[in-house]
């Protein structure tokens, strides 16, 4: 039994390679998601972590094919590992519209997004809203929904379940929208569920509460988290793998206490030094990264965080590549995208 | 050092009226009663969640909106801000400015920066002509943009450097006091890092001081030499950062410690979780006796009948909380 539940956790369930998003625009194509590869185990979390524009969220709307027009998924393979299927899925390739892609929508791919009130429709009750997703994706009634709706949101300890699920959005306070959105999200049981700043908008002592709900229905459900967020002690609390983002390419990614405790691109070491943390001796000035964000259609040539970087060399006039440590090859945990740890010939 | 700011039980009731003839059916209590002084050259972080009334109190301090009742005593001729007249106001004004957190919404499109950061110089007419230009580039410099950025109109900056121009704005007339209502939060982590250097840069450089309002706890533990935590309109704890944050003495300011996840896995794996039930109450209808006993997981009968008030615990901290001196709660 221990074996089946070590191998399960090691089956791959989602394998993103060379994904690559566009958006035109009047002044040119901007690459929201360029070239981005990774993959998510089963029952793994992922977090994906980076600063406004960096093209994480666009990497979460791909994987449903979500991505507001006109942009468009121009590249790469989105491999999807259905249960009961021998072959991957590669969703890159199925249309937005189709009724396959609707199937795996909210049924086995499911997705929260950072603000509860605008992604709930304020003129139906949040039982209808959660029941609707049910009736869609299951052979059920009306009134199994219903009573289903009553249990998901029993589940996501929301007190008096058969009240609240009559109730309008507006009758709830933000963390229990959020939790409606978790009820909904869940009520399919997915293999995947994409989290994009879900707890965001919301105060830190319900914050606490949300990530909280979300591991122990993990843990419950055994489905696999891609957490999207800019903030890094969520990304500490929640994941098993981290993928650090920047102008829409992966920088660096690798285990949890890789990033934290040995991060290799200075964008990430960066990003770690620049935040202030609770109860370490505050210094006078926190390290900070100088400049901002370039903007999508003027990037720099070569490394995108070169004009900012601190350890700036001639070689980063070229956009290096992804690769594993000290010239590990790439299938290594630790990867990353700098000039200091690859070589110019591999 | 001299106190600036003396701020006596500050409170700002909102009524909720209803029906045709609007009739008064009660009061959401924003700030119920806040009482805390402001040392010249000092930083005080206002801490809390949404809803607790650390806005309204900051809105309240430069009369942007009328206190209810309190007094605020402010610089050496001990001038009671909160009875002034609009008239007698004036004066006053120039010395406590203020910082927005919205950096896209508090700078007018249509004016160039230039303009955005004299205006307050013209009102008051305190520079005219070419020293007013002088000035405005002097000041731009200052927050680490450049002379030319005068005639660029706000959206061709960045969040950051919008942030920058309305700091620039809030150092015009040469103030005293800065309330600064969520001046980062609005900005992305690596911005932030630099606002808040530059922020305290400026203190140094012009003998500033701040109120800083702000949800974010470590970025308020990073600038603050003393904080203030709110929960629905009163200040349930105040002592200086470093005491606050390593033996906080008020059951709610233990939890929004202990909710805050440390950018740090394995410190995170190793502390205990203290998770509030519930949500904070409806402000209109706030519970009988300590408004936190609901979600406390230390509360007594005595804390559902008697609301504690703000005491003196130990030099320089004060608590609202009956059992203050019994508990043992944890810091970071």
């Amino acid at each position: 039994m221990a074996l089946a539940e070590n191998t399960f956790y090691e089956q791959p369930l989602l394998e993103i390679s060379g994904l690559k998003t566009v958006f035109p625009t009047d002044d040119g194509i901007v690459n929201a998601v360029n070239d981005v590869s990774f993959s998510i185990a089963r029952g793994q979390t992922v977090g994906v972590v980076g600063e406004s524009g960096c093209g994480k969220s666009i990497t979460g709307l791909s994987m449903l094919q979500l991505v507001p027009p006109p942009g468009r998924i121009e590249n790469g393979e989105i491999l999807f590992y259905r249960n009961g299927a021998d072959e991957p899925l590669d969703i890159a390739q199925v249309s937005p519209k189709s009724e396959l892609m609707r199937q795996i929508r909210g049924n086995e791919i499911a997705i929260i997004f950072q603000e509860p009130m605008t992604s709930l429709n304020p003129v139906y009750t949040v039982g209808n809203q959660i029941a609707e997703a049910i009736v869609l994706h299951e052979q059920v009634d009306k009134k199994t929904a219903h009573e289903r709706a009553i249990e998901m949101i029993a589940r996501v300890g929301i007190p008096a379940p058969a009240q609240r699920v009559d109730e309008y959005p507006h009758q709830l306070s933000g963390g229990m929208r959020q939790r409606i959105m978790i009820a909904m999200a869940l009520c399919c049981s997915p293999t995947l569920l994409i989290a994009d700043e879900p707890t965001t908008a919301l105060d830190v002592t319900i914050q606490a509460q949300v990530l909280g709900l979300m591991q122990e229905l993990q843990a419950e459900m055994g489905m696999a988290i891609m957490l999207i967020t800019h903030d890094l002690g969520v990304i500490a609390d929640l994941a098993d793998e981290v993928v650090v983002m920047y102008s829409g390419r992966v920088v660096e990614k690798g285990t949890v206490d890789d990033i934290f405790y040995n991060p290799l691109h200075p964008y990430t070491q960066g990003l770690l030094k620049s935040i202030p943390v609770l109860g370490r001796t505050p210094e006078k000035t926190l390290p900070s990264i100088p400049g901002t964000v370039p903007h999508p259609l003027t990037l720099p040539v070569g490394c995108s965080f070169g004009p900012r970087c601190p350890e700036r060399m001639p070689q980063c006039d070229q956009m290096p590549e992804l690769a594993g440590v000290n010239g590990k090859s790439e299938g290594g945990a630790h990867t990353v995208r700098c000039w200091l740890h690859t070589d110019l010939e591999g | 050092m001299t106190k600036l700011l003396e701020v006596n039980d500050l409170r700002k009731y909102f009524p909720i009226q209803k029906g045709i003839f609007q009739r008064t059916v009660g009061y959401v209590k924003a700030v119920d009663g806040i009482s805390f002084d402001v040392q010249r050259g000092e930083t005080l972080g206002l801490v809390g969640e949404s809803g607790c009334g650390k806005t309204t109190a900051g809105r309240c301090l430069l009369r942007l909106i009328p206190p209810t009742s309190g007094s605020f005593i402010f610089g050496e001729e001990q001038v009671d801000l909160a009875k002034l007249t609009h008239q007698e106001m004036r004066p006053f004004r120039r010395r406590i400015q203020m910082i927005f957190q919205d950096p896209h919404a508090s700078l007018n499109p249509r004016m160039t920066v230039g303009d955005i950061v004299g205006e307050p110089m013209r009102v008051n007419r305190t520079e005219e002509g070419s020293a007013l230009q002088d000035r405005i580039v002097e000041l731009l410099e200052s927050v680490g943009l450049r002379s030319q950025d005068t005639r660029r109109y706000p959206h061709a900056f960045s969040g950051g450097q919008r942030q920058r121009i309305g700091i620039a704005r809030a150092l015009a007339l040469q103030p005293e006091l800065i309330v600064a209502d969520e001046p980062v939060s609005a900005l992305d982590v690596s911005v932030q890092a630099q606002i808040l250097n530059l922020l305290a840069e400026l203190r140094e450089k012009f003998q500033l001081s701040y109120i800083f309002i702000a949800h974010d706890l470590s970025v308020v533990e990073h600038i603050s030499d003393r904080v203030a935590v709110m929960y629905l309109g009163k200040i349930v704890e105040i002592s200086d950062a470093v005491t606050l944050y390593q033996s906080p003495k008020h059951p709610y300011t233990e939890a929004l410690i202990s909710a805050v996840p440390l950018p740090d896995p394995s410190a995170q794996r190793k502390r205990e979780h203290i998770r509030l039930e519930g949500d904070v109450p409806d402000p209109s209808q706030p519970p009988n006796g300590c408004y936190f006993h609901p979600r406390c997981r230390y509360a007594t009968d005595i804390c559902k009948q008697e609301t504690p008030e703000l005491r003196q615990v130990a030099q320089g901290v004060q608590v609202a909380c009956h059992h203050s001196e019994t508990l043992e709660l944890q810091g970071v």
